[in-house]
């Protein structure tokens, strides 16, 4: 009798804190928010996403409660899939990084960016190139020596990582072996056991192995060295001309009424002015901040597709 | 270990506040809810806990979260137990034994024995992640992709053990759950197969395929043979539900090894508790000596899988601890708390934010220990429960697996894919192709073909990564001397056969 009534007060009060506290449009959103991260949890995608829906919920910017939901696969293909089966509804904000431009070139999947509704760019972060601490690969010049072909890590296929892997090895002129693995954490696994030489990825996945002086990053893709990451030179004062950024932004679905879209837009921009946005994600993310909103990111976008294509077809990843 | 005595007992000394007890309490009770709904699993549970917790304090938040994690683990036996309908994957195993053992009147049984094989497994594979999580990474991040595959295949190989009479029938169940689970994105290759519907992209979910294939096909077959579930007389009378001690010393070795078994490969990132109690179950029929009851409600079959099931989820919870690397759904939205929290998960969360995730661990102790005793009180509730609403048992369980069918992507595809499987579950049950065989393969093939994959990209070619690795090749010898033996035995039944019948 005692536990049910302590389970009927916890149970009262748990409902209490989870009822939303102010509303700020009378229609839309008529239900929860969902936002999609296209690869597994503990990955940039999510991270990303949970770290919004914190602060949003928080501050209190939106009044309906936000899920995030993870549809890992095809290198975001499933992701994209998911959002484009949810066409002209406002509810659902997905993340959209490199792969959202090249997963369509690569995979035949009937979708492209066009598909999608720009919200806007919220940062940029660069592409390490790591290796295991105990490797006896100490620099680029270690690695463009090597006499055997060398396996490289990253996560999923036709990615940023790929592509920065594949402009690497035709800037080395010689092959290296590229694995695609489900997520950064797998990515990370697989240079902390030494199962391969080196792996290309993101600062915010490897940043604390950084740290810990297991990993050395011996190259950054920016074109200048990186604020957060003062010690990493970058490919291009080594003397390779590697500079791709990865991006991260939001998209919503496509074909959404106007007024859902500028609530998105709305909401976004809102989040990316708070501090805690800044402190709890950009900084601890080493992502560099680089806010578009929904028109210039379209326009970015568009620019990224042109740049991903003739990049990939001339590498031969497509036809 | 005095360290970690140490800093477990202060852990206990910030858990043991009136409102974190309260919050520990009513989240077991909320995870072995969802946990027994089909479609709700941990990775749901915690993902509708997650908002609850921002305003709490970062050990009550992820006491909460925690605590629903360990209570689906609790949750998902029940509806296995009680309707055939198994909550999450990791229950499916306990469905095989359990609901027999349910249709022969001893469902109070089979309730209680797992809910204490539940507690054992989850306190072995707490007392691992107390005393050993630091050793036990530094071993399990060195298992890569050969190793894993090799691991798919001896999961594979149990197929034989759930097979039943007619191997050729399970081979083609084997081969038409292989073909299902190749629908969907494939991330080594980049590829879309077979994705006839944009829905398919995603390949076809695992849990509504379960739900269909127990839950609706069970409810077809009930229809058509007009099964009534010996339920025995009404009472409430704990004592009754309580398992007498016979049936405890049966379950006790079984509990044990499912324990070990599952801690192992819980920790293992990626490979999760659904693959734990599927070998725990193979092992316990194999060691058996009654292997003929298997499949009739046998508790050796029922203690094991329930087990690992449980010591499976401190596993998981290990890489995550030391590596920030999540090893199963339910850990890697953990993971994406722990950030929410502010907290740093990687190598350095211990240090910096130790009394946080000793205060967690010091919840679970706390939390597993009340969910032995809430999970063994609530027996009669949901025996009584079944009887009151047995009349109507089978609108009950068609209406709770399309729910939870819905819910799983809030879109009526799944639906239809429990609707079809729930179909295709009846014929394989009327013309007797095994369901076990067509499961594990659904969950096995992708996993074996993306690592088998990953393992001859590595190699840059070479088969003879399989061999070359000492772990990858102990499984290999593991597997031949397993094969061997089988045709052994086989050859010796054969022989002893017409000798039988001539005596």
């Amino acid at each position: 009798m005692k536990h049910t009534r302590l389970l009927t007060c916890a149970v009262a009060g748990a409902i209490a804190l989870a009822l939303p506290v102010g509303v700020m449009a009378a229609d839309f959103p008529s239900r929860g928010l969902e936002f999609v991260a296209g690869y597994t949890p503990g990955g940039g995608h999510d991270i990303m996403l949970r770290t919004m829906a914190k602060i949003i919920q928080e501050g209190k910017i939106v009044a309906v409660p936000i899920t995030v939901v993870n549809k890992p696969g095809g290198a975001g293909a499933v992701s994209l899939g998911y959002l484009n089966g949810h066409k002209g509804d406002g509810h659902f904000l997905m993340a959209s990084t490199s792969s959202f431009v090249t997963t369509p070139l690569t995979s035949n999947i009937g979708l492209n960016y066009k598909n999608f509704t720009p919200i806007a760019r919220l940062g940029i972060d660069p592409e390490l190139l790591l290796v295991n601490a105990q490797s006896n690969l100490k620099s680029l010049k270690d690695i463009a020596a090597a006499g055997k072909v060398l396996n490289v890590g990253g996560t999923g296929k036709g990615g940023i990582e790929q592509i920065v892997t594949v402009l690497f090895a035709k800037a080395l002129g010689k092959k290296l072996n590229y694995i695609p693995f489900q997520s950064d954490g797998e990515v990370v696994t697989a240079l902390l056991s030494n199962h391969v030489d080196f792996i290309v990825s993101n600062p915010g996945s490897a940043g604390e192995f950084i740290k810990t002086k297991q990993f050395v990053a011996l190259a950054i893709s920016t074109e200048t060295r990186s604020q957060t990451l003062p010690d990493v030179p970058t490919f291009k004062e080594q003397g390779y001309d590697i500079t791709l950024s990865l991006f991260r932004g939001v998209v919503a679905a496509g074909d959404i009424g106007a007024a859902e879209k500028k609530y998105l837009a709305e909401m976004v921009r809102k989040l990316s002015e708070t501090d805690e946005w800044k402190k709890s994600y950009l900084e601890k993310n080493r992502v560099e901040p680089a806010f578009l909103g929904p028109d210039e990111y379209a326009a970015f976008l568009a620019d990224m597709n042109e740049v991903y294509r003739t990049s990939l077809t001339e590498l031969g990843i497509i036809k | 270990m005095l360290d970690s005595l140490i800093h477990l007992a202060a852990g206990i000394d910030a858990v043991l506040t009136p409102y974190n007890l309260a919050v520990i309490f009513v989240a077991g009770m909320i995870g072995t809810v969802v946990g027994a709904l089909p479609g709700l699993g941990p990775s749901s549970g915690i993902a509708l806990m997650l908002p609850l917790t921002f305003g709490m304090p970062h050990v009550a938040g992820l006491c909460l979260l925690t605590g629903v994690y360990l209570g689906t683990m609790y949750g998902g036996r029940i509806t296995s137990i009680l309707i055939n309908t198994p909550g999450d994957a990791p229950a499916i195993v306990t469905a095989i034994e359990g609901y027999p053992m349910m249709c022969q009147g001893r469902g109070g049984l089979a309730l209680g024995i797992s809910a204490v094989s539940s507690f054992v497994g989850g306190t072995f594979g707490l007392v691992v992640l107390i005393f050993f999580a630091p050793i036990v990474t530094a071993y399990a991040i060195y298992l890569g992709a050969p190793e894993y595959f090799m691991l798919m295949v001896v999961g594979l190989s149990t197929i034989v053990l759930l097979a039943g009479d007619n191997v050729v029938k399970a081979l083609i169940a084997t081969l038409f759950g292989a073909l299902v689970s190749t629908f969907g994105s494939d991330y080594v290759s980049g590829h879309v197969r077979f994705a006839f519907l944009p829905d398919l992209i995603e390949g076809i979910d695992f849990v509504a395929i379960i739900i269909g294939l127990y839950g609706l096909s069970e409810v077809f077959h009930n229809i058509e043979k007009r099964t009534v579930l010996n339920l025995g007389k009404p009472s409430l009378k704990i004592r009754e539900y309580v398992p007498d001690a016979a049936s405890l010393r049966e379950g006790a070795l079984p509990t044990l090894r499912g324990s070990l078994l599952g801690n192992a490969i819980g920790i293992l990132p990626g490979a999760g508790p659904t693959i734990a109690t599927f070998l725990a179950y193979a092992l316990e029929r194999k060691l058996s000596r009654h292997p003929e009851k298997f499949g009739h409600g046998a508790i050796a079959g029922l203690a094991s899988p329930e087990a690992a099931n449980n010591a499976a989820v401190p596993g998981a919870l290990i890489p995550l601890i030391t590596l920030g690397i999540p090893g199963s759904g339910g850990t890697a939205i953990m993971l994406g708390a722990l950030i929410i929290f502010g907290l740093q998960p990687g190598p350095l969360l211990m240090m910096q934010s130790g009394d946080v995730v000793w205060g967690m661990i010091a919840g679970l102790v706390v939390g597993n220990v009340f969910l032995l005793f809430s999970n063994v009180l609530l027996i009669p509730l949901f025996i009584n429960l079944l009887r009151v609403i047995q009349t109507h048992l089978a609108s009950v369980v068609i209406g709770l697996c399309l729910v939870g069918a819905f819910s799983l992507n809030y879109s009526l595809f799944n639906v239809w894919i429990v609707l079809i499987f729930g179909v295709v579950g009846y014929l394989m049950r009327k013309h007797s192709y095994p369901s076990g065989p067509f499961i594990l393969a659904v969950v096995l093939t992708p996993l074996a073909e993306n690592y088998f994959r990953q393992s001859i990209m590595l190699s840059q070619g070479s088969w003879g990564i399989f061999v070359e690795r000492p772990i990858s090749l102990t499984l290999v010898l593991l597997m031949a001397a397993t094969i061997a033996i089988a045709i052994m035995n086989k050859q010796g039944m054969f022989k002893r056969g017409p000798a039988s019948r001539a005596s």
